[in-house]
């Protein structure tokens, strides 16, 4: 009868579905990630510091080779930095600790939202952010624990939080990206104030307000010159009817077709688009290095759980991440400036020191609320 | 030997949100074996005493019981899976995803594979719908889809099967058919049987009793035969086919009326005035120079004339004369009762029987071979 | 007692109970369900509470106002033309005898396959600036600048382009399930085939109708994608900004409370228009419903339709495989979908089923709407559902965590997270489903023994199958489009199309997000094409038979 076989296609597809789903739950969270990382730059030792095993070198790591390495802890990461640019270190990393390493990818502000709403009862023990207000937020309440100062020590002092709660992993620098078509590098102000109100610009500019990074400048930008000041400069370049992008790397693109100028990114998204198109591309990165607030430094960085059940697990993670073999994956791979003294940037990136950003507590950037509201008066949100 | 297959004693029934009660003080007890219609115009509570019935509605007071089992009284109520018994729906609400075999062996998934095949067997050839086993009731004509429905209702073996207006979908000449048809098969197979109707022709062709059921409550349980001349009130003689009532003077125990002098017989308070209960048929029209009616309309409608006669007394009869009957508009008639016995009313209520003193008049014998009709005999006063 | 055979007796009724019922156990489901809804609300409400200064000042904020204008009035245009736009496309595929009919009335729902952002993406792509339109109009026609794309326009425009296949699905549905001897009777007194349409079918449509409407105006209240990118700042744009800039969960949670009184303002609006006539098919052979031959109206309509549906589903597609091609091209290597494929198969599959299941208790009650109760019983159900994807999941967060820490991160939570969000999709379209259904059938059953559980298996969900799959494929297709609660609630490591998806694009991994993108409207648009050829051939045949 045709009901009983659908009542039995019914049932069939009942139990394919479950059986899916537990086989989905006991797979493990071990992904094969293709390792897009040179076998080379990871097969240094890290550098022996106090309290942690020296790690043998392995290796060429094959992808896929989890279920050989037998684990000693679980590391719970909460990553607002996404999987495509970091899930193939942090597999890395736990391979060659020998941790289970289990990365929950989300948006930054989020996944900290989420960890301030989990409370004491987090399963996080390390947070992961791609800025510093995220992790700022988490410190004001009091979420992170005081890191080691050998790590801290590790990094330039204006990238890691004064009180020693978290520390930045990478750095990116903000830019004027521009089309080497139509621009001469010589007619970029040598203030980024100085595009305000510059007719030169006109219907020609691209910039991001929604986007989290020019948030964080505009936050700098009240910091370092006044509330005036950054609101001046925001209706001056409003009045040039920028074109509006909802994140940077729309910005590159249209800048690489030509549809603008010039738009204010992060340095390393033009990088990636080379690395993709696999061909030379009209476009230049526009470096301020003259301690110009347009030359802002953000990091990425990552704070200890107080409530982390695993601390010294996570100081182990934490502790990889600021050495050499992780910091060149972000040179390497990410385009990004790694942050530990010693560790080159890329060839094509102008070296950090030389870069010479504006002084600023980068904590002070978790101050988002003022410049929300500010964004809202100016009627950008 | 009678046994009550079905109680109702004292129920009474609210719908939430309604004043009025729909049923209220209903007794009734229909006999093992009988097909008890309950008549009444739409509204009065016959549907809602069937669902009562079958355990689809709860009674608010009062209990119900089916075959010697309480079924619903005081906290004890039975669902309706567990009552055996059997409903056809006014719409049939045939299951539309099915044939007609497997919904006739709908309610009998408690019998083994190869009992049920053999009893929906049985019931296809009893209702004749064995050609059309395996169709989808939208295949079926409105009379295959109630034939399946009753097939599907008696397959369980019910105790009692319910009927809700069973005819009232189909067309007039369809209707007469399925009514015989129906007659006979439940007389085969000896079933308990309660059928609600509006339609006063079915129920009493059909039923062996009939109760009328008049604003929520059960007004009169007879047969057809007396509940046809005998109504209890106005109201129901007025349900139960065309009435005419007749004025008639009493006298102590005798009264005279347009149509002769009577005995009234019962019990009764004395009155002055009573009506008298004329049916369509209950009269016979005779052409006379003198007769105390005349004909002021007529209505051919086939099998039989309809006479509208004005009576001396003013009312208008309206009465079905055989072909043989063939009158002018204007003409004088003598308006004569072959029935021994009319219900008297005073006021609402009937209060006896009058028992008429002529009947139709002693005809020649030319006469009577003339019209073709055999004569009566005049019953003498004071025979029952 | 005395029993009489005629006639009342003399004695009267002792007590007269007053009628009252006792709850069924689908009534107990039903408010169960209903009262774990209202978990997210009491979230929201202890959380302003915690944080009154700034949720008063939040609310006093006088863009507040018009961010929730501007909410309400997106809301109700994008519902008004969503419905128009999805009766015409549903009365060009059911009632017309268009030739390839039965092609279209696959292809038009399919776009419901598509994250509202792709949309969004192919608006801007096809109408922006610098869009194709734009250079075919300035060519053609001379035109220097289309209309501005950004703002209301565009916003309203992709949201109706959103929704729509939504209302399209339910009319159809209530379409086919209609007595055609209603259509037939106005015909036969007079009317032209479209006056029937409009004064006799509409009117009997209006159940499905209006709650599509009323679930298209919440899904646009909620929606934060399409107008993030076309850039028509709403109240839950101002939610999203509180929460990632300013960190401030109490200011978040009274701008999202405004809400939940604009739905609970929506949802009490919905219920006076809708009516409680029974619309069930009453005695006598059901025919198909009559189709007229097609006009030129009709083969615009069927025109139009064809070209939104193949806009809004090729263009994805086809960005998706210019990023596959060039990444295969440069010898890229791709991360490996097949779990993600897996994880998103499974969990939609059993989020629909789940759904679906909770989804009948909750119909039920409200169909039978004895008292005032009842009759709001699913009003936190679409509360859950209009608020925005990020809250729902920080409120589910905070109270799984907080309140039942055993089952937090885990794959049930998340699969209840998932029939919060999306029972009201599946309680509409079951709840026109039941609503067609004829009471009798159930009673039938029940008289000829059948206790009322074996009663629903045998007959109601048998009759109910086609509307309750593709309640489930309704439910199917959202679960694997969603983002905010997945991320947040899924067990680490289990990662779902959509998550990959928006990890990949999220720092511009274009060719990362090819393939999961192809996967994921493959495994939408598959299963939509098969349950509708299905769903066409079960109708056929039981008419042609």
């Amino acid at each position: 009868m045709r009901r009983r076989d659908l009542l039995r296609l019914g049932g069939f597809g009942l139990a394919a579905g479950m059986t899916t789903v537990l086989a989905a739950c006991s797979g493990g969270s071990q992904e094969a990630t293709p390792t897009a990382i040179p076998t080379g730059s990871l097969s240094t030792p890290t550098t022996g510091t106090e309290g942690t095993p020296a790690v043998t070198p392995t290796s060429a790591p094959s992808p896929g080779s989890s279920a050989a390495v037998s684990r000693t802890g679980t590391v719970t990461v909460y990553s607002g930095r996404s999987k495509s640019l970091i899930g193939p270190l942090l597999d890395r990393i736990g391979e060659e600790l020998g941790l289970d390493v289990r990365v929950r990818y989300g948006d930054t502000a989020e996944l900290a939202t989420a960890i301030l709403e989990e409370g004491d009862r987090s399963p996080a023990d390390l947070f992961f952010g791609q800025d510093a207000g995220a992790l700022g937020a988490l410190a004001k309440e009091g979420r992170l624990m005081q890191l080691p100062s050998e790590l801290l020590e590790r990094v330039p002092e204006p990238y890691r939080s004064p009180q020693g709660v978290w520390i930045g992993v990478s750095g990116r620098v903000r830019t004027v990206v521009y089309n080497t078509e139509r621009v001469r590098p010589e007619e970029i102000p040598a203030s980024i104030l100085d595009f305000a109100g510059n007719e030169r610009w006109r219907a020609r500019l691209g910039w991001a307000p929604t986007n989290g990074s020019f948030q964080a400048f505009v936050t700098a930008l009240r910091r370092l010159r006044g509330e005036d000041t950054a609101r001046a400069w925001l209706e001056g370049i409003k009045a040039l009817a920028p074109r509006e992008f909802p994140n940077n790397s729309s910005i590159v693109q249209a800048t690489i077709k030509g549809e603008i100028e010039a738009g204010f990114v992060n340095h390393y998204y033009l990088m990636r688009e080379r690395a993709q198109a696999g061909q030379p591309l009209p476009v230049e990165n526009y470096f301020y290095t003259n301690g110009d607030p347009g030359g802002l430094v953000n990091v990425a960085g990552i704070g200890i759980l107080a409530s982390s059940r695993a601390p010294d697990l996570a100081v182990r993670l934490a502790d990889y991440l600021l050495s050499e073999p992780a910091q060149r994956y972000f040179s390497e791979q990410t385009f990004e400036y790694p942050l530990l003294k010693g560790v080159p940037a890329h060839p094509d990136l102008p070296p950090l020191d030389q870069l010479n950003p504006p002084a600023i507590d980068l904590s002070d950037l978790d101050d988002l609320r003022g410049t929300l509201a500010l964004l809202q008066e100016v009627g950008l949100l | 030997m009678h046994s009550a297959a079905v109680r109702l004693a004292g129920v009474w029934k609210w719908y939430p949100g309604h004043q009025h009660p729909a049923v209220h003080d209903l007794w009734l007890e229909v006999r093992g074996g009988e097909l008890l219609a309950i008549l009444g115009p739409s509204g009065c509570g016959k549907t809602t005493t069937l669902r009562l019935i079958a355990g689809l509605e709860r009674p608010d007071a009062g209990s119900i019981e089916i075959a010697g089992v309480l079924v619903a009284g005081g906290a004890r109520f039975l669902p309706p899976e567990e009552r055996g018994v059997g409903l056809v729906f006014q719409d049939y609400a045939l299951f539309p995803h099915l044939t007609v075999e497997e919904n006739i062996a709908f309610g009998l998934h408690r019998l083994g594979r190869s009992e049920r095949r053999q009893r929906v067997e049985e019931l296809l050839q009893l209702t004749g719908l064995g050609p059309f086993r395996k169709r989808y009731p939208h295949q079926l004509s409105g009379g295959q889809q109630q034939r399946v429905a009753i097939a599907r209702a008696l397959a369980p073996r019910p105790s009692v099967l319910l009927l809700d207006e069973p005819f009232a979908n189909l067309d007039a000449e369809l209707r007469q058919r399925m009514r015989e048809e129906l007659r006979r098969l439940l007389r085969e197979l000896g079933a308990t049987v309660v059928l609600v109707t509006h339609d006063r022709d079915e129920a009493l062709s059909l039923a062996d009793r009939v109760a009328v059921m008049l604003g929520g409550t059960i007004v009169q349980v007879d047969t057809p035969e007396r509940v046809y001349h005998e109504p209890k009130t106005r109201e129901v003689a007025r349900l139960l086919g065309q009435a005419t009532f007749v004025p008639a003077r009493v006298l102590g125990t005798i009264g005279r009326s347009d149509l002769g002098p009577f005995a009234l017989e019962g019990e009764r308070a004395p009155v002055e005035q009573v009506e008298l209960l004329l049916r369509p048929r209950d009269v016979v029209l005779e052409p006379h120079p003198e007769g105390l009616g005349v004909v002021v309309d007529r209505r051919f409608v086939g099998a039989e004339t309809v006479y509208r006669v004005l009576l001396r007394c003013g009312i208008t009869v309206e009465t079905s004369q055989p072909p043989s009957v063939e009158l002018a508009v204007g003409e004088r008639v003598e308006v004569r009762c072959n029935r021994a016995r009319l219900a008297a009313f005073a006021g609402s209520e009937r209060i006896g029987l009058a028992a008429l003193l002529e009947r139709v008049r002693e005809k020649t014998d030319e006469a009577a071979e003339r019209d073709g009709r055999r004569t009566n005999a005049v019953v003498p006063p004071g025979a029952s | 007692m005395k029993v009489q055979v005629s006639g009342p007796t003399l004695e009267q009724p002792v007590v007269v109970r007053r009628p009252h019922r006792t709850l069924a156990l689908d009534e107990l489901c039903a408010i169960a369900i209903a009262v774990i809804a209202l978990g997210p609300l009491a979230y929201l409400l202890w959380r302003s509470w915690q944080g009154s200064e700034s949720a008063l000042a939040a609310l006093q904020h006088p863009r507040t106002g018009t961010l929730l204008l501007r909410s309400l009035g997106l809301a109700a245009t994008v519902a008004l033309t969503s419905a128009l736009l999805a009766l015409p496309l549903a009365w060009v595929t059911e009632r017309v005898a268009l030739p390839g009919r039965r092609a279209m009335a696959i292809l038009f729902a399919l776009p419901m396959a598509v994250p509202s952002y792709l949309t969004a993406y192919a608006v801007v792509a096809t109408l922006g600036p610098r869009g194709a339109l734009a250079g075919v109009a300035e060519r053609v026609l001379g035109l220097e600048r289309l209309p501005e794309i950004y703002g209301f326009f565009g916003a309203w425009l992709t949201l109706t382009l959103v929704t729509y296949p939504y209302g399209y699905l339910a009319i159809r549905a209530s379409l086919r399930g209609l007595d055609p001897s209603f259509e037939d009777a106005a015909r036969t007194l007079g009317l032209t085939r479209l006056a029937t349409f409009w004064y006799i079918t509409v009117p009997l449509l209006r159940p499905g109708l209006v709650s599509g409407m009323l679930l298209t105006a919440l899904y646009v209240l909620s929606d934060f994608g399409a107008i993030a990118i076309l850039r028509y700042p709403t109240l839950t744009y101002s939610i999203y900004n509180q929460y990632r800039l300013s960190f401030d969960r109490a200011a978040a949670a009274a701008l999202a409370l405004l809400l939940v009184g604009l739905t609970s303002v929506l949802v009490l609006v919905e219920r006076q228009w809708r009516q409680r006539a029974a619309f069930f098919r009453t005695a006598g052979s059901s025919r198909p419903a009559s189709r007229a031959r097609p006009n030129v109206w009709a083969w615009l309509l069927a025109g139009l339709g064809v070209l939104i549906s193949g806009v809004a589903l090729g263009l994805p597609a086809g960005v998706a495989l210019y990023w596959w091609w060039r990444a295969r091209r440069l010898g890229e290597a791709l991360p490996d979908v097949s779990n993600p494929f897996l994880h998103s198969l499974a969990v939609s599959l059993a989020a629909g089923i789940v759904t679906v299941a909770l989804a009948f208790p909750v119909a039920r009650a409200v169909i039978r709407g004895t008292n005032w109760l009842t009759r709001l019983i699913d009003l936190p159900l679409w509360i859950t559902y209009s608020l925005p994807g990020i809250v729902l999941a920080l409120a589910l967060v905070s109270l799984s965590a907080q309140l039942f820490p055993l089952l937090y991160q885990t794959l049930p939570l998340l699969i209840i997270g998932y029939a919060l969000r999306f029972l009201p999709e599946a309680v509409g379209t079951v709840r026109a489903v039941l609503v067609q259904q004829s009471p009798r059938w159930e009673e039938a059953a029940r008289t000829l023994g059948l206790r009322p559980w074996r009663t629903w298996l045998r007959v109601q969900l048998p009759l109910a199958l086609p509307g309750t799959l593709s309640a489930m494929l309704l439910v199917f297709l959202t679960t694997l489009k969603e983002l905010p609660v997945t991320l947040l609630l899924s067990p680490i490591g289990f990662t779902t199309l959509a998550t990959t998806i928006w990890n990949a694009t999220a720092d511009a991994y274009w060719s990362h997000a090819a393939l999961p993108t192809l996967l994921l409207l493959g495994t939408g648009v598959i299963p939509m094409a098969l349950f509708s050829w299905w769903e066409d051939r079960t109708v056929r045949r039981g008419r042609e038979a």
